[in-house]
């Protein structure tokens, strides 16, 4: 829906005044994730090494934290731990790279990708994301994210962002993280092989393809381009909780300010807004947002 | 320049490396570990070099799948 023909009462000043009221609280629950996932993680190696758990459940037990792993480290790329305050942002900086460990991915690559998504959703040159959303079906996905592919669609944004220095600064800066991950995977695994494949290789990549699913596909399924238009509210089956409410990832594009864990309550308050605005998917959502109205069967 | 041989070379064979000491060292923990192939000579020789030619053929085509 074009601006012009939304009412005053749904301005975007008016709309941001609100979002901001939810963009003000600390993020502790994500930093307890954050960090709790990787130190809950880093442990399954002594106990499964020592035999004081079976592998099996190590495996099972690292999976879990590798899909939990994500998320804290997104709310790290765009600040929302430290709130634009300059002496905090090595909380940022901390949580971002210490979650992502489990991932075995480097945070200042999928911080600035992740910048370029937002600022370019759903377009084929400039989103680094676009061919996981957008690859025809999920099954595609699925292999792109489990093959490595969603990897070299970010190598390559270092040609298409070759004239913003910022960018390429901060990408080759991470560089060396990559390389010492893949070393010291290379090196676990010559010492501890299967503990290695099944504690954290496949974690990994059984992580990535959640991540890769529930926040690069199904939130932007057959959107197109444009503020209001690049993400959809959906419902499926599955509890929200599960796939950490990404039905809700419309409002992260539109503020990504507001903190994850009050997403539902700014939804709520902005639904007139995102129904006048058009955001696809906008009618469907329901006046509470309470413990599961999302699930479709 | 040494260097950037170095990682040239890293970025450019990653597959290749990954087969030879990622999936070796796994292919050849297995083989140990099921006792099927224990009367083979220098077992680690043909586990290695499976992971290696896995690694290699990744490595032609451009993609592991």
């Amino acid at each position: 829906m074009n601006s012009k023909n939304v009412s005053s009462e749904f301005s975007f000043e008016k709309e941001k005044a609100i979002a901001k009221s939810f963009s003000q609280r600390f993020q502790w629950e994500m930093i307890l994730i954050g960090i709790g996932q990787a130190m809950i993680w880093l442990s399954l190696w002594p106990l499964v090494i020592n035999g004081i758990i079976p592998l099996w459940a190590g495996f099972c037990i690292a999976s879990l934290c590798a899909c939990f792993a994500y998320l804290p480290s997104h709310e790290s790329q765009h600040g929302n731990y430290s709130r634009g305050n300059p002496k905090m942002r090595w909380l940022d900086s901390l949580v971002g790279h210490i979650t992502l460990i489990t991932l075995i991915s480097p945070y200042e690559i999928l911080r600035v990708t992740h910048m370029k998504h937002h600022a370019y959703t759903n377009d084929h040159e400039k989103d680094p994301d676009y061919l996981s959303a957008h690859s025809g079906s999920l099954i595609k996905t699925i292999k792109r994210a489990a093959d490595g592919s969603s990897v070299s669609d970010y190598e390559k944004c270092l040609e298409v962002f070759a004239h913003d220095k910022n960018f390429v600064n901060s990408y080759t800066k991470a560089i060396p993280i990559a390389l010492l991950y893949r070393a010291t995977l290379l090196t676990l695994a010559v010492i501890f092989p299967l503990e290695t494949l099944l504690l954290w290789w496949l974690p990994a990549k059984i992580g990535t393809v959640y991540t890769v699913v529930f926040f690069a596909y199904l939130p932007h399924l057959g959107t197109s381009k444009g503020r209001y238009q690049d993400t959809r509210f959906w419902s499926h089956w599955m509890p929200r909780y599960i796939n950490h409410s990404m039905q809700l990832h419309f409002i992260h594009h539109l503020h990504p300010g507001i903190g994850h864990y009050d997403e539902p309550k700014a939804i709520e308050a902005l639904k007139p807004f995102l129904q006048a605005r058009g955001v696809p998917g906008a009618d469907e959502i329901p006046d509470r947002i309470t413990f599961n109205p999302l699930i479709k069967i | 320049m040494l260097v950037e041989k170095f990682f040239d070379h890293i970025s450019n064979w990653s597959k290749f490396w990954f087969g030879l000491i990622f999936l070796g060292s796994i292919i050849n923990e297995m083989a140990n570990q099921s006792g099927m192939f224990i009367s083979v000579p220098s077992l680690y020789l043909w586990t290695y070099g499976l992971g290696a030619m896995i690694g290699l053929i990744a490595k032609i085509r451009g993609a592991w799948f």
